[in-house]
C-alpha cells in the first residue's frame, strides 16, 4: 500500500492528531520544523522525512500529552496496520522511560531503528514493542525536549531508559510577519504566544477583552459600553500621538487589518461604541495567537504595524485526519456591579430645603442639597407624595438588567492525503445589561489546504461575519444615555417613579424630572422611543499559492480581500428633554431620522520569492517581495430633520432632508527584502529593508525607505550547565515609516454645498474644517530592544526579559488650530515621542507530579513615555478640552513629560500654601490660562498573574491583573459633589466652611461658610478647579477564576464515540482587590480612543460574568 | 505548471518595475468632490453664518436678559463670572465665515468681472471684524483665516485701534468700488445684489464706526460721521440690512426656547423702561407663560402691567429674599420671559444694520453739530423706524400703529429735549437694539446711556462695575498660546473690565 520509502509521521497538535505520509527528501527541514515547534513528534522514520507545510505553533503541554497518549497509541496502531507492517516473529521488548529525576515520561517515541515500527510510552512511561527479523536491532527513544537516545536491544527484553533534556529542541516555531514561520531562537525581538484555551473558557463577546493582563506589554482596556463593545489595545504604550491608529495591527491568516475601532469618542461625535474588528472573530476558530511586540517584529508589515502586530491563525484542519465534528456551547450571564457609595442622609432639594411644590420637585431632581431624610411624605416631580427617604439608592441595579450571551458553534474538519479543511459556524446572541441593547453575531469560517501538485499548494481562508448591534448604549456624555441620568439624580426619587411617570400628557413630551431638563434625560422615556440599529457584514478572504521550484527556492503569491458593508438606521425621537414637541422654528416635530450605508474594501496583494540554503555551519534565508495595499470606502447617508408627521420614521417625512456621499481611496505600494544568517545553532542575524510609497502624500514626498537589523545569541549552546536548559540573548533595531493619520485627499481644498437651499439660493463653502496640508512627509517609528530568555531547571523556571526604547519622530498630528485661523485643525509633521519600557515574564512550575501540576505565570510591563518635541512654536499641545459644555479639565501633550497629561486649574494659594477664597467663601482658582498638570492618564505598569492548577482531569485557573501609575479626571465625582450626591458633599452642610484651612484672599481671616453649597461647588466646575476630582486609575483585579473538567480520558476508557468532552465554568471580574477612584470601577470608561483617555464621564456599570462552556468532539 | 510559474515571475517583475507610485496623484483626488465653487454661493453662505452673539452674552451684559440660575456652566456675565461658555460664542463662530470670505476674495482677486461681489465681501468682512473688536478688543485680523493660504496657524492679534483704521479703509474703498453697471450679485440674500442699498449700508456702517470714536477722538468721529452722511446712508427701513429666516434656516440665537426655557428672564431695567414709557414694543419682546418651562405651546400674556423684570445682580435663590419677589411658578419663576412667538422666535429676522440705528446715530451727530440736520427729527424718525421693524416679526401681533408710535414719542420720558438729548437718544438706541444686543451694549459703553446700575454680584466688578469686554476663549491658550498671551498683555489684561480702545471712562 505504501511505497517503499514512504514514512509515517504522527504529530500531536493540541488535540488534533495528524498523520502524514511524507516522501523522501528534505528530512532536515521537516525535522527542524517539527522538533522546534512545540508539537510532539510521535513516530518518525528518521531516515527519510521530508518537508511538510502544516502549521506547528501550538504549545502542547506534557499533561495534555498524557491525556492523549492512549488514543494516540490507538491511532498509531491503526496506522501501522494500514501500513501493513508485519510483526510476524514477535520478540517483545518492554521497559520504562524516565527523565533524569526518574519521573516517568509519557509519549516518548520508541522506534525500531531502520524500520517504521514503533510505539510510544504510556502514562507510567511504560512501553511495549514487538520486534523481530532485524539483525542487531536497536531502539531509538525520542521525545520533544529531550535528547534522542539509541539503545541496542542485544537480546534484552527489558530496556529502561533515562532521557536527558535537550536545549535546542525546546525552541518553538513562531509565525512572524508575512506568515513566515521562524524558529524563535533566530529572532532578535520579543514575541509572545497566547494560551488560546483561555480565550474559550473565559470567553467574552469580543476576543480582545479576554486578553487583559495576559501578555506582557499588551495593555487592553475594555470600555464599559455595551454587549458589542470595542477594546482599547495598546502594545508597549501609546506609540504615537492621538490621531494615528495606535492599536497593533491584526493579522488574520496573513490578512492585515486595522483594529477598526468604532468606539465611543465624543471628540468624533460618537457616543455609542459599535465594536471593532476583533469582534468578527469566533474564539473557537482560533488556532494560535502570537503577539509580535514593537516595531521590529512587524517591520515587514510596514507602517501599519508600527505598533506591533497580533498574528492570528484560524484552524484549517489537518491532513490525513478523517472527519471530525466539534460542538461548543457556551452561556454567559452578566450581573451588574454597583460601586456607588452615595450619601443617603440628605434628600432632594436645594439650599437645605426639600421641594414644597410639584414644580419645585421637577426643577430640582438633580440636587440632593435638601433636608435630612426623615420619611415624611414629600411631593415629587410627578406630583406624588412619597416618603422623604433614599428610595432610589439601588437605581443602578434596578435599571440595568442581567445581561446574557449564548454562543453555539459547530465545526467540521477533516483531511486527506493531499489536503485538509475545517469549516465552522457559530452563533452568538447577547443581551446587554442596558435594557434595549442586543447583539447578535453569526460567523462562518472556512480553512482549506490543498497540495495541487507536488510543488504547488493552495491555502484558502474565508471568514464571513454578520453582526447586528441593536442600540449600543450612549455613554460618556451629558444628555442622552442612561448612565448620565442614573449616576446624577437624587436618590430620594425611586426608580419606579421615573419609569411610571416618564411621559407628560399635557406637553406630550418627556416629563420634566430635573432642572437640567435638556441634559438629564429620563431613560424610560427615551428607551421606549429611540432606536439605533447597526448591521454589519464582513467578508475576509485569503488565498495563498505557493510553489516550490526546488528544495531551496520557493515563490508565494497571496491575495487578501476584506470587504465590509454596514447599514445603520437611527432616530432621535420627538419630545426628549423638553416640554416642547415642536422644533424651534415651530415648523415640525423635533427630532431626526437617519440611514447610512457604508462599504469598505481592503485589498492586499503580495508576493514573496524565498530561498534557504545551508553551507556547512552557515545557513542563509533570503527573500524579496512586494505588496500592494488598497483601500476604498464609500458611505451614503440620508436623513430627515424634524418631522411633518409625528413618530413616523421615514426619510420623506422630514421638514428638511440631508444626504451625503463620503468617499475615500488610498494605496500603499511596497517592496522589501529580508535575510537571515545563521551560524551553527548559536548565532543568528536578521536584516530587513523596505520601501513604501503612500498615495495620500504629495508625490514628491511620498516615498520612505526603512531598515531593521537584529540578532540572537544562543549562549546556552556554549555552556554546559545542569540547570540552564536554554539561554538566549537578543537585540534588534528597526525603523518603520508611516503615513498613519493622513486621510485620503487631505492635501486638497474642496468645497461643499449645503443640503438645503436658502429660499431657493444654494449655499456652500469650503468643505470641512481641516486645513489641507500638502507638505506632509512620512514619519518614522524606530525601536531598539534587547532581551534575555532563560529556561532553567528543565524548563520549570522560564524567564523572558525585554528592554526597549521606541521613538516616534515627526509624527503627523492633527493639530487643533485657533478658530481665528479659519480652520479647526490641520495635519502637521511635528510630534516626537519616546516610549521606554521593560517587559518581564516569569513562568514557573513549582509542582509537577503525575496527577498534579501547578503552573504560575507572571507578567509585568513598565512603560514610560516622554514627549520629545512638538511644534517649533510651542512645547505644549492641547489634545482635548473636557471643560466647556462637558465638565472639567484638559488633556495635553507637554514636552519633557509623559504623554497625555491631565490638566486643570487649581486652587489659588497664598505664600503659605493656604487656599484662597473670596469674601463670600467661594474658592478662587488660578488664572484661566494657568492649567496645572496632575499626571499622565496612561498607566505605567500593566500586567497579570495566572495560576493554573491541574489535578488529573480537573484544572483551575486563577487570573489576576493590574494597572498602575495613571490618573483619571472623574466627572462623576464632580457632579456628585456639586449635586450633593457623594459622601464628600456632606462636609459643610452643618454651616462650616468646606475647606478648613482656607482663608479670604490676602488675609488671615478664615474662610466663611458659603451661603449655598450648590453654587459653591458649581464654582469648582466654572473655574475648572480639578484638585478634588483627580484620582489614580490604578487597580488590581481578581479577573478570572475558571474551572475546567476534561472527560476525554473517561470517554476513551469507555470507548465512547465521543472523543472529547470538556466542561468549564468561569467567573470574570470576580473582585477588585485595590482601587482609588470612588463610586466607580476604574475600568468604567466610555472611550477606547486616545483623545478622551483619562476622562471619566459616566458609562455603563461594569459586570461580573459567569460563563459555562461545553465542548464536545466526535 | 509552467503557466503558474510564469504568472508568479511576472507578478514579481511587475511589482518591481511599477511598484513605485504611478497613478497615485490621480488616485489621491476625490472624484465626487467639488473643486471650485461660485464665490457668490460662498458669499451668500457667510451672510447666514455670521455670528450674532447670544442672549447669555452681550444681551445679559446690556441688562436686557438673564439666566437666573447659578449652576456653574450657566453662570456668566449675570453673576460677573468670567465663564468661557459665553466668552467664546462669537469667537467660536467667526472662523468659518472669515475663512470663506478670505478664500473667496483670494479666488476672485484678479477677476475684474467680480467688482461688486468683491466689494460686498469686503464690507461684510468688515462688519464681522467690527463685531469682533467691539466684543474682545484686539483680535487676529490681518492674519486671520489664512491657515490654508499662508500656512499661518497661529495668527497674531492686531491692535484694536489699528483694525478699526483698516476697517475704515476697507469700507470706504469697497463702498466706492461698488458700481451699478458692474456684476449683479443675485445670490446676495439681503439686498439681492442692489448696489445702491449696499452703498447705503456701507455708509451706515461707516457712520457707526465713526461714532465709536466720539469719546476717544471726537474730531475723528465728527469727520467720519460727516463723510458717511455725505456719501449717503440708509434712508428708510427698506434699506435695513436684515436677514429673514425660513423653515430650513433659523435664527439660532433664539434656540434657547428648546431646553430649559425656565432659566431665562428679561431684566428689570428693560421691563421698567417699557412700563415707564408704555412702550408698545414690549408686546413683541416680553411675556408671561402659564408654565415658564413650557413656552412654545401657548403665546404668553403680554399685558405690560403684568410684566416684571428679573432684578440685576440676583439669582433665583437670592431674588427670593426680595420684597417684590413674585414667587415661583411651575418649575420656574414668575418673572417676565422672552416672547418666543415674536422677537425671540427662531423665525424672527435678524437686523444687522438698520435705518433706526442710523437715524439715532445721526441724531446724536446732528446734536453735536457734526453733521447738518435736525436732531429731534432724526430722533423721532429713529424711534419710528425701530417700531416699524416690529411688523416684520412673526407672532401675528401686526404693526405698531402710528397712533401708538406718536403716543410713545409724546410720552414725557421719551419726548425730545435738548438738555437730555444725548441721554434720550442713546437710551432709545438701547431700547431699539434689544434685537441687536451687541450694538446695544457697544453703544452703552460708548455713550454711557442709559443710566444702568452696575451688577453688584460677587462684590461687583472693578472700575465702573460693568463688563466692558468678553475675555478671549480659554481654548486660545491651548491653540494659539503665544499670540494669546501677547494680546492679553497688550490690552492690559484679559478680563471682563478691560476696555476696547474706543471705550474710555
Amino acid at each position: 500500500m505504501f511505497k517503499k520509502n514512504t514514512n509515517i509521521l504522527l504529530i500531536i497538535k493540541k488535540n488534533i492528531y495528524t498523520c502524514s505520509l511524507v516522501n523522501h527528501k528534505n528530512y532536515k527541514m521537516m525535522w527542524k520544523s517539527i522538533a522546534n515547534s512545540k508539537d510532539h513528534l510521535i513516530s518518525t522514520n528518521l531516515k527519510t522525512i521530508k518537508s511538510m507545510e502544516s502549521k506547528f505553533t501550538i504549545y502542547c503541554s506534557q499533561r495534555r500529552l498524557m491525556r492523549n497518549a492512549i488514543i494516540l497509541r490507538t491511532i498509531m496502531f491503526s496506522v501501522m496496520m494500514l501500513g501493513a507492517f508485519g510483526f510476524a516473529h514477535a520478540q517483545t521488548v518492554t521497559g520504562k522511560v524516565t527523565d533524569a529525576n526518574e519521573v516517568p515520561l509519557t509519549g516518548v517515541n520508541v522506534l525500531l531503528k531502520n524500520t517504521s515500527t514503533g510505539t510510544i510510552t504510556d502514562f507510567d512511561g511504560q512501553y511495549q514493542l514487538q520486534i523481530g527479523g532485524q539483525t542487531s536491532p536497536s531502539l531509538i527513544f525520542s521525545s520533544l525536549g529531550y535528547e534522542t537516545k539509541e539503545v541496542s536491544v542485544a537480546g534484552k527484553t527489558i530496556i529502561n531508559v533515562t532521557l536527558n533534556e535537550s536545549a535546542s529542541a525546546l525552541d518553538e516555531v513562531v509565525i512572524t510577519a508575512l506568515g513566515i514561520k521562524k524558529e524563535s531562537k533566530k529572532l532578535g525581538y520579543a514575541v509572545e504566544s497566547v494560551q488560546v484555551e483561555d480565550l474559550q473558557s473565559s470567553r467574552t463577546n469580543n476576543v480582545g477583552s479576554s486578553l487583559v493582563g495576559k501578555v506582557a506589554g499588551l495593555d487592553i482596556s475594555p470600555p464599559s459600553s455595551g454587549a458589542g463593545a470595542s477594546n482599547k489595545i495598546r502594545l508597549r504604550g501609546q506609540s504615537s500621538f492621538a490621531g494615528a491608529d495606535n492599536a497593533p495591527l491584526i493579522v488574520i491568516n496573513g490578512l492585515p487589518m486595522d483594529q477598526g475601532n468604532r468606539g465611543a469618542d465624543m471628540i468624533n461625535g460618537n457616543t455609542r461604541d459599535r465594536g471593532d474588528n476583533l469582534s468578527n472573530l469566533n474564539p473557537d476558530d482560533i488556532e494560535s495567537m502570537t503577539v509580535l511586540k514593537g516595531a521590529t517584529a512587524a517591520a515587514l508589515y510596514g507602517s501599519r504595524a508600527a505598533n506591533g502586530a497580533i498574528i492570528i491563525t484560524t484552524k484549517s484542519g489537518a491532513k490525513s485526519q478523517g472527519i471530525g465534528v466539534e460542538l461548543i456551547s457556551s452561556s454567559t450571564t452578566n450581573t451588574v456591579l454597583d460601586f456607588t457609595n452615595f450619601q443617603t442622609e440628605y434628600g432632594q432639594g436645594t439650599n437645605g430645603q426639600r421641594p414644597a411644590t410639584q414644580g419645585q420637585a421637577a426643577g430640582t431632581g438633580q440636587f440632593s442639597w435638601g433636608e435630612k431624610h426623615d420619611g415624611v411624605p414629600t411631593v415629587q416631580f410627578d406630583g406624588v407624595l412619597r416618603p422623604y427617604s433614599a428610595l432610589g439608592k439601588n437605581r443602578i441595579k434596578e435599571f440595568y438588567r442581567t445581561g446574557s450571551a449564548m454562543t453555539n458553534s459547530i465545526a467540521l474538519s477533516g483531511g486527506g492525503a493531499n489536503g485538509s479543511f475545517r469549516t465552522s459556524f457559530s452563533h452568538t446572541q447577547a443581551k446587554g445589561i442596558d435594557p434595549i441593547n442586543e447583539y447578535r453575531r453569526k460567523i462562518v469560517n472556512l480553512g482549506l489546504n490543498q497540495n495541487i501538485t507536488e510543488k504547488l499548494s493552495l491555502s484558502l481562508n474565508i471568514n464571513y461575519t454578520h453582526e447586528n448591534n441593536d442600540n449600543p448604549p450612549q455613554v460618556g456624555q451629558q444628555g442622552q444615555g442612561a448612565p448620565n441620568f442614573l449616576y446624577r439624580m437624587s436618590q430620594t426619587i425611586p426608580t419606579s417613579a421615573f419609569r411610571e411617570s416618564n411621559y407628560n400628557p399635557e406637553t406630550t413630551t418627556e416629563r420634566q424630572t430635573s432642572g437640567f431638563q435638556g441634559t438629564l434625560i429620563n431613560p424610560y422615556y427615551l428607551y421606549d422611543r429611540i432606536f439605533y440599529l447597526d448591521t454589519r457584514d464582513r467578508f475576509l478572504g485569503t488565498a495563498t499559492l505557493r510553489y516550490e521550484f526546488n528544495d531551496w527556492l520557493y515563490a508565494q503569491g497571496r491575495i487578501n480581500y476584506d470587504f465590509s458593508t454596514s447599514f445603520n438606521e437611527r432616530n432621535n425621537p420627538t419630545g426628549v428633554g423638553t416640554n416642547n414637541p415642536l422644533n424651534n422654528a415651530q415648523t415640525g416635530f423635533g427630532g431626526s431620522y437617519d440611514v447610512e450605508n457604508g462599504t469598505g474594501t481592503d485589498l492586499n496583494a503580495d508576493f514573496l520569492l524565498g530561498t534557504n540554503k545551508e553551507f556547512g555551519d552557515f545557513s542563509v534565508d533570503f527573500s524579496v517581495g512586494g505588496n500592494i495595499y488598497k483601500t476604498k470606502d464609500r458611505n451614503v447617508s440620508a436623513g430627515a430633520r424634524d418631522f411633518i408627521i409625528r413618530d413616523l420614521y421615514s426619510i420623506g417625512n422630514g421638514v428638511a432632508n440631508v444626504q451625503d456621499l463620503g468617499f475615500a481611496r488610498t494605496q500603499v505600494n511596497s517592496l522589501y527584502a529580508f535575510a537571515d544568517l545563521g551560524y551553527k545553532n548559536i548565532l543568528f542575524l536578521n536584516a530587513t529593508a523596505r520601501n513604501d510609497w503612500y498615495s495620500v502624500l504629495n508625490p514628491d514626498l511620498n516615498s520612505y525607505f526603512y531598515p531593521s537589523v537584529g540578532g540572537s545569541f544562543i549562549f546556552s549552546e556554549l555552556i554546559d550547565s545542569s540547570w540552564l536548559t536554554y539561554g538566549k540573548l537578543r537585540a534588534t533595531y528597526a525603523d518603520v515609516g508611516s503615513a498613519n493619520g493622513v486621510n485620503a485627499f487631505s492635501g486638497i481644498l474642496n468645497y461643499s454645498l449645503n443640503n438645503n437651499a436658502f429660499d431657493g439660493q444654494k449655499l456652500g463653502g469650503i468643505a470641512g474644517n481641516v486645513s489641507p496640508n500638502p507638505f506632509l512627509t512620512p514619519f518614522s517609528v524606530s525601536e531598539q530592544e534587547i532581551g534575555l530568555e532563560l529556561r532553567m531547571f528543565r524548563s520549570r523556571v522560564n524567564l523572558d526579559v525585554a528592554v526597549y526604547e521606541k521613538t516616534t519622530t515627526d509624527q503627523i498630528i492633527n493639530v487643533d488650530l485657533t478658530q481665528t485661523s479659519g480652520y479647526e485643525s490641520t495635519p502637521q509633521n511635528l510630534g516626537s515621542l519616546r516610549n521606554r519600557g521593560v517587559e518581564f515574564i516569569l513562568d514557573v512550575t513549582p509542582v509537577q507530579t503525575d496527577n498534579f501540576t501547578w503552573n504560575s505565570a507572571f507578567n509585568a510591563a513598565f512603560n514610560e513615555s516622554e514627549v520629545l518635541k512638538l511644534s517649533p512654536a510651542s512645547d505644549q499641545f492641547l489634545v482635548a478640552e473636557y471643560g466647556g459644555n462637558e465638565f472639567l479639565g484638559r488633556l495635553y501633550y507637554q514636552v519633557g513629560m509623559p504623554l497625555n497629561q491631565l490638566a486643570a486649574r487649581t486652587y489659588l494659594r497664598d505664600a503659605q500654601g493656604r487656599i484662597q477664597v473670596d469674601n463670600n467663601g467661594n474658592v478662587l482658582a488660578t488664572s484661566p490660562s494657568d492649567y496645572k498638570y496632575f499626571g499622565s492618564a496612561l498607566p505605567k505598569w500593566t500586567g497579570g498573574w495566572t495560576n493554573n492548577f491541574t489535578y488529573k482531569n480537573l484544572s483551575l485557573l486563577i487570573h489576576t491583573d493590574f494597572k498602575a501609575g495613571g490618573y483619571v479626571i472623574s466627572s462623576t465625582a464632580l457632579n456628585g459633589l456639586r449635586q450633593g450626591l457623594t459622601q464628600e458633599s456632606l462636609v459643610g452642610r452643618d454651616g462650616s466652611a468646606p475647606i478648613l484651612d482656607a482663608v479670604i484672599q490676602g488675609t488671615d481671616t478664615p474662610a466663611p461658610a458659603p451661603t449655598n453649597l450648590a453654587s459653591y461647588y458649581a464654582g469648582f466646575r466654572n473655574n475648572q478647579i480639578g484638585d478634588p476630582f483627580i484620582f489614580k486609575s490604578d487597580f488590581i483585579k481578581l479577573r478570572t477564576i475558571a474551572l475546567t473538567y476534561d472527560m476525554s480520558g473517561i470517554l476513551r476508557d469507555q470507548n465512547s464515540f465521543v472523543k472529547k468532552l470538556t466542561l468549564s465554568a468561569a467567573i470574570r471580574n470576580v473582585a477588585i482587590l485595590y482601587k482609588d477612584i470612588p463610586n466607580l470601577d476604574p475600568e468604567a470608561f466610555a472611550s477606547s480612543g486616545d483623545t478622551r483617555v483619562g476622562y471619566e464621564q459616566t458609562t455603563l456599570p461594569t459586570t461580573r460574568d459567569f460563563t459555562f462552556t461545553v465542548n464536545v468532539k466526535f | 505548471m509552467k503557466t503558474i510559474k510564469n504568472i508568479i515571475i511576472t507578478c514579481c517583475v511587475f511589482m518591481a518595475i511599477t511598484g513605485c507610485d504611478k497613478g497615485f496623484e490621480e488616485l489621491n483626488t476625490n472624484p465626487y468632490a467639488i473643486n471650485d465653487l461660485d464665490p457668490e454661493i460662498i458669499f451668500a453662505n457667510t451672510q447666514v453664518t455670521l455670528s450674532f452673539g447670544s442672549w447669555e452674552g452681550e444681551a445679559t451684559i446690556a441688562q436686557y436678559f438673564q439666566n437666573a440660575y447659578d449652576l456653574g456652566a450657566t453662570s456668566g456675565f449675570q453673576f460677573n463670572e468670567n465663564n468661557n461658555n459665553f466668552n467664546q460664542i462669537r469667537w467660536g463662530n467667526y472662523g468659518d465665515p472669515i475663512k470663506n470670505l478670505v478664500q473667496g476674495l483670494e479666488n476672485i482677486s484678479d477677476d475684474p468681472s467680480k467688482t461688486n461681489l468683491k466689494s460686498m465681501m469686503r464690507i461684510w468682512k468688515a462688519l464681522i471684524f467690527m463685531n469682533m473688536v467691539d466684543t474682545h478688543a484686539d483680535v487676529p485680523y490681518s492674519e486671520a483665516g489664512r491657515a490654508y493660504l499662508d500656512s499661518n496657524y497661529t495668527p497674531k492679534y492686531d491692535d484694536d485701534a489699528v483694525i478699526y483704521e483698516d476697517l475704515y479703509k476697507e469700507i470706504k474703498e469697497a463702498s466706492a468700488a461698488l458700481n451699478p453697471t458692474a456684476d449683479i450679485v443675485t445670490a446676495d440674500l439681503i439686498y439681492n445684489g442692489d448696489v445702491t442699498k449696499w452703498q447705503r449700508m456701507a455708509n451706515s456702517l461707516l457712520l457707526r464706526l465713526g461714532m465709536r470714536y466720539s469719546k476717544v477722538n471726537p474730531t475723528k468721529a465728527a469727520s467720519i460721521a460727516l463723510e458717511a452722511f455725505n456719501a449717503g446712508v440708509m434712508q428708510t427701513n427698506a434699506d435695513d440690512c436684515v436677514l429673514f429666516y425660513n423653515d430650513l434656516y433659523t435664527n439660532e440665537m433664539n434656540e434657547i426656547s428648546g431646553n430649559n426655557p425656565r432659566f431665562y428672564y428679561l431684566e428689570e431695567p428693560l421691563i421698567n423702561r417699557f412700563q415707564l414709557t408704555d412702550d408698545p414694543r414690549s408686546t413683541y419682546i416680553s411675556g408671561k407663560y402659564p408654565d415658564p418651562n413650557d413656552v412654545l405651546n401657548t403665546p404668553p400674556d403680554v399685558t405690560l402691567a403684568e410684566q416684571q423684570g428679573f432684578p440685576v445682580g440676583y439669582s433665583d435663590f437670592t431674588a427670593a429674599d426680595l420684597p417684590d419677589f413674585p414667587g415661583t411658578k411651575g418649575t420656574g419663576l414668575d418673572y417676565s420671559q422672552p416672547n418666543y412667538f415674536a422677537l425671540f422666535s427662531t423665525l424672527a429676522p435678524r437686523f444687522f444694520i438698520t435705518n433706526s440705528q442710523t437715524k439715532l446715530l445721526l441724531a446724536e451727530a446732528a446734536f453735536r453739530g457734526w453733521i447738518p440736520g435736525n436732531a429731534q427729527a432724526l430722533y423721532v424718525e429713529g424711534i419710528k423706524a425701530s417700531m416699524d421693524q416690529y411688523d416684520l416679526y412673526p407672532g401675528g401681533y401686526g404693526a405698531i400703529s402710528v397712533t401708538d408710535q406718536d403716543a410713545y414719542i409724546a410720552d414725557a420720558e421719551v419726548a425730545y429735549n435738548a438738555t437730555d438729548a444725548l441721554e434720550l437718544i442713546n437710551t432709545e438706541y438701547w431700547v431699539s437694539n434689544v434685537n441687536n444686543p451687541l450694538e446695544g451694549w457697544s453703544n452703552f459703553r460708548r455713550s454711557g446711556f442709559p443710566a444702568l446700575s452696575p451688577n453688584p454680584y460677587n462684590g461687583g466688578l472693578t472700575g465702573d462695575g460693568f463688563v466692558h469686554r468678553a475675555p478671549y476663549p480659554t481654548q486660545e491658550s491651548g491653540s494659539n498660546p503665544d499670540s494669546y498671551t501677547a494680546a492679553g498683555i497688550a490690552i492690559g489684561g484679559d478680563n471682563l473690565t478691560t476696555r476696547v480702545f474706543w471705550d474710555i471712562p
